[in-house]
């Protein structure tokens, strides 16, 4: 089969599969209704404070699976459905963060900074609209980077990385998450090095466990959903639920805003805002290409570059950056949904997840069978038919479905979705709480999974209350099996040449900076404490 | 999603009911949770997802997949051995584990009375296998490229293959790089991306072979391998110790009689039916099926854990 085959099956593969029901002599696939079933949860996850994409995911996929069972039929309709839950959380991200100045994600962290000032404004409405138009944006670009480019990448990675450069990416990947999103790098390599040391426990090369203490319960080590969803999220609910506590022994009553001024978008506000999103797309979109890095890096160099570009143009009555202005949400939406389509390269090709919604894509394939994220995805076979290539488009059409989903009736949902923020968090936070730990149990099926959870919210808590960010602790998590068994890997490979890191120049590249990021992170946050300070 | 989920129950109360109508002389008392010892996409993984869907479709039992990996299939043993043996909990992984890897492990507590041994389904075609971009034909070629100075960069997926590359490179007069990666996929994945240059596969390498990607340039057997019988065995090379093993599904220890052959038949009718999908690629990949039930397999499981001393020794000279 050729290229255009193999696109023209996946496209069939989504819309002519197995038929639910027939709409004006239509036939319409499970694919497709799942992909709008998908969609729409993740729009209303997206937008609800303290919930997002990964959970509703997580909450999902067992109940998917035993739906749709493990046949390779189940991987579309399953995937589709995860597919729709990541892009409408895209989108419905950023209302959280502006209607109510919580980021429902770190990566909406940015988007507070001016969408709450516009709120507070009165000004709600066009705030989120301006972040719809710079998410889809971003995200579309992405996409369709990811399919122009995730077949050559692949080649291209594979060809260049040999497994001592796997390992030395992977420690550049690591260390860069540690200085740039951890607050300081300090606080970051101690988040990044707590991540590692929880991954270590149980696993490992040999016939008995370790680090688990001689007992049956750390044998198995940590099932990933306990450490993601305890640190991030009930974490995330335990820091929340004091600080209402607290709030409530100072104050009173939540301030209520009236709307003020145009609230719609006008086609020269749209021109003076695609330059940031053109800009922060691209930035977004590279970030996201590398195997391991978030969206929260990038949202935070699109949000930096944007400030530093903004500052020269703009005319003097604009609001600055941090004082409520659209560009300064375009810029950090842009940038953070533009990661999501280039974040399933190193999916794709390497199998390496580049964030928490990946990692359920690619638990989804690992318990369905039949795909697997890796260098075999896309060969494409000429005699005979590749089917996991196959797959790979019917997951490119269900993305631009979803897309489309996105710029039409997302749009539509998401401003009126205001009002399902209006639940009062001492209400909504233990419902979260709740629906987390109900998760967990389903996928492990053990007391000790809920006491893990437990505790790692307290760890992801106490994260929050020194203000290290819980990212790369969660990063160095999902990474640190990788680490050991490519760095094992290239050890032997080598020769047991413990050098193998700094004897090969990409290798040593990559060692050099990783250094180096951690260096001039420090040196510069250093210059930032004394410049404040003078 | 309330929908979604009223949907599962519906579908499995239609399974549990249909399986009462079904099955005659002994019936799952729930679904069986069938936990597999390797890595997606790999031989046991493939075989254990295409069993249970046949098994479904015939009799109506339901299976619920599940993948405990790690430390040569001990993971998978360590997590089965505990759980309810009336049949609800069995798992797939190979031999191997039940042998060596429990007698190279003492620490782990476990030795093969803790299991009841279900049936086998295959026999391994253990190759040592390279890509054909590599320009080797044969056994003497790879041995001539190591003499010539080349690294050469050995991929296995469990210690006791990784013991008997050391005992082939010893035989030869030559020092292979051994790499430990996970499961039978991951050597195949490692061949074809370049960063192993050989390496031990079951039976996955059969597409590869046939279609002149992939070389089998000797047999880790007793026996030559089906696919390439001109290949020599490891007996031919100088190593008296060989790879042969077999696919396996195992329940907890003291498994009732009737649970026990209830499972064991079916699995060994499906993998036996050259027509059903299970049956099919075991024909292709590994030229048939074997299975070994009952006492037979007690027996044999036993002998590899007693057996095992000799190739740890042997290794550790």
């Amino acid at each position: 089969m050729g290229t255009l085959d193999y696109i023209w099956s996946g496209v069939l593969a989504v819309f002519l599969g197995p038929e639910l029901f027939s709409l004006f002599g239509l036939p319409v696939s499970v694919t497709l209704v799942m992909i709008f079933a998908g969609f729409f949860l993740g729009i209303a996850v997206g937008a609800t404070p303290g919930l997002a994409g990964p959970i509703a995911m997580a909450i999902s996929l067992p109940i998917l699976i035993s739906v749709f069972g493990y046949t390779p039929d189940a991987l579309l309709p399953v995937m589709g459905f995860l597919i729709g839950v990541m892009k409408g959380a895209t989108i419905g991200g950023a209302v959280p963060a502006i209607l109510f100045n919580t980021p429902g994600t770190p990566d909406a962290y940015m988007t507070t900074l001016d969408g709450y000032p516009m709120t507070r404004k009165g000004q709600a409405r066009k705030a989120l609209r301006v972040a719809h138009l710079s998410s889809v944006s971003g995200d579309t670009f992405s996409d369709i980077v990811l399919i122009v480019c995730a077949p050559f990448l692949a080649l291209l990675v594979e060809g260049y990385l040999d497994l001592p450069e796997k390992t030395a990416l992977l420690i550049l990947s690591l260390s860069f998450i540690a200085a740039v999103v951890g607050g300081s790098p300090a606080k970051g390599l101690i988040s990044t090095g707590l991540g590692l040391l929880v991954a270590f426990v149980g696993t490992g090369e040999d016939f008995y466990p370790r680090l688990s203490l001689g007992g049956p319960v750390l044998a198995q080590g940590f099932p990933l959903a306990t450490a993601i969803l305890g640190v991030l999220i009930v974490g995330a609910v335990f820091k929340e639920l004091a600080d209402i506590w607290r709030e409530k022994r100072i104050s009173g009553e939540l301030t209520t805003i009236e709307d003020s001024g145009d609230q719609k978008l006008g086609f020269r506000e749209i021109r003076r805002l695609m330059p940031h999103i053109g800009r922060s797309a691209v930035i977004g979109t590279a970030i996201g290409a590398l195997p391991g890095i978030g969206s929260t890096l990038a949202a935070t160099i699109g949000y930096t570059v944007g400030k530093a570009r903004y500052q020269k143009t703009k005319s003097a009555d604009d609001p600055d950056f941090g004082k409520g202005a659209p560009e300064g949400i375009a810029a950090t939406e842009a940038a953070n949904s533009s990661v999501s389509g280039a974040n399933l390269i190193p999916v794709l090709s390497l199998g390496i997840p580049g964030n928490a919604a990946a990692v359920f894509l690619i638990l989804a394939a690992d318990s369905i069978g039949g795909f697997n994220p890796g260098p075999s995805v896309f060969r494409f076979t000429r005699d005979a038919v590749n089917p996991e290539l196959v797959i790979a488009f019917g997951l490119f059409t269900a993305m631009f479905i979803a897309n489309i989903l996105n710029w039409t009736i997302g749009g539509v949902f998401m401003r009126s979705m205001g009002i399902m923020t209006r639940i009062p968090k001492q209400i909504l936070l233990p419902t979260v709480l709740l629906l987390t730990l109900t998760a967990i149990y389903v996928q492990e099926t053990r007391m000790d999974a809920i006491w893990f959870t437990l505790g790692f919210g307290v760890l992801g808590y106490a994260m929050r209350a020194v203000a290290m960010s819980p990212l790369p602790f969660v990063i160095a998590f999902i990474l640190g099996g990788k680490l050991e068994e490519s760095a094992r890997q290239a050890f032997a490979a080598t020769g047991g040449d413990p050098y193998f890191l700094f004897t090969h120049p990409i290798a040593a590249l990559f060692m050099a900076l990783s250094v180096g990021v951690i260096v001039l992170t420090a040196r510069n946050s250093r210059a930032k404490a004394s410049g404040a300070t003078t | 999603m309330h929908r979604v989920f009223k949907a599962g129950i519906a579908i499995l109360a239609a399974a549990v009911m249909t399986t009462g109508a079904l099955a005659a002389d002994w019936t799952p008392p729930g679904p069986i949770k069938l936990i597999i010892a390797f890595r997606a996409g790999g031989g046991v993984d493939t075989q254990a997802r295409l069993i249970a869907e046949e098994l479904e479709g015939r009799l109506g039992w339901k299976f619920i997949p599940e993948q405990v990996t790690g430390k040569g299939g001990m993971n998978m043993a360590s997590a089965l051995k505990d759980m309810p043996n009336d049949g609800t909990a069995i798992g797939m992984g190979v031999t191997e584990t039940f042998g060596y890897n429990m007698a190279a492990a003492p620490k782990s507590g476990m030795t093969p009375a803790d299991f009841t041994g279900l049936t086998t389904t295959a026999g391994f075609q253990m190759g040592v296998v390279s890509p054909a971009s590599k320009g080797w034909k044969s056994f003497d070629d790879l041995v001539a490229a190591a003499k010539g100075g080349e690294d050469i960069r050995f991929g296995v997926m469990s210690p006791r293959l990784a013991d008997l590359a050391y005992l082939l490179g010893k035989a030869q007069g030559v020092e292979f790089n051994i790499v430990s990666v996970k499961g039978g996929k991951a050597v195949l994945d490692g061949v074809n991306a370049g960063d192993l240059d050989v390496g031990f596969m079951a039976g996955i390498q059969g597409k590869g072979v046939a279609a002149g990607d992939l070389v089998n340039l000797a047999s880790a057997l007793s026996e030559p391998l089906v696919q390439t019988p001109d290949a020599p065995t490891f007996a031919d090379l100088g190593v008296d110790f060989n790879s042969d093993g077999y696919f396996v599904f195992v329940g907890p220890a003291g498994m009732p009689a009737e649970a026990r052959d209830a499972l064991a038949a079916a699995i060994a009718e499906i993998v036996a039916d050259e027509n059903s999908k299970a049956g099919g690629l075991i024909k292709k990949a590994f030229g048939g099926s074997a299975t070994i039930s009952g006492d037979d397999l007690t027996v044999l499981m036993n002998n590899d854990y007693k057996d095992a001393g000799a190739l740890l020794d042997a290794a550790s000279e």
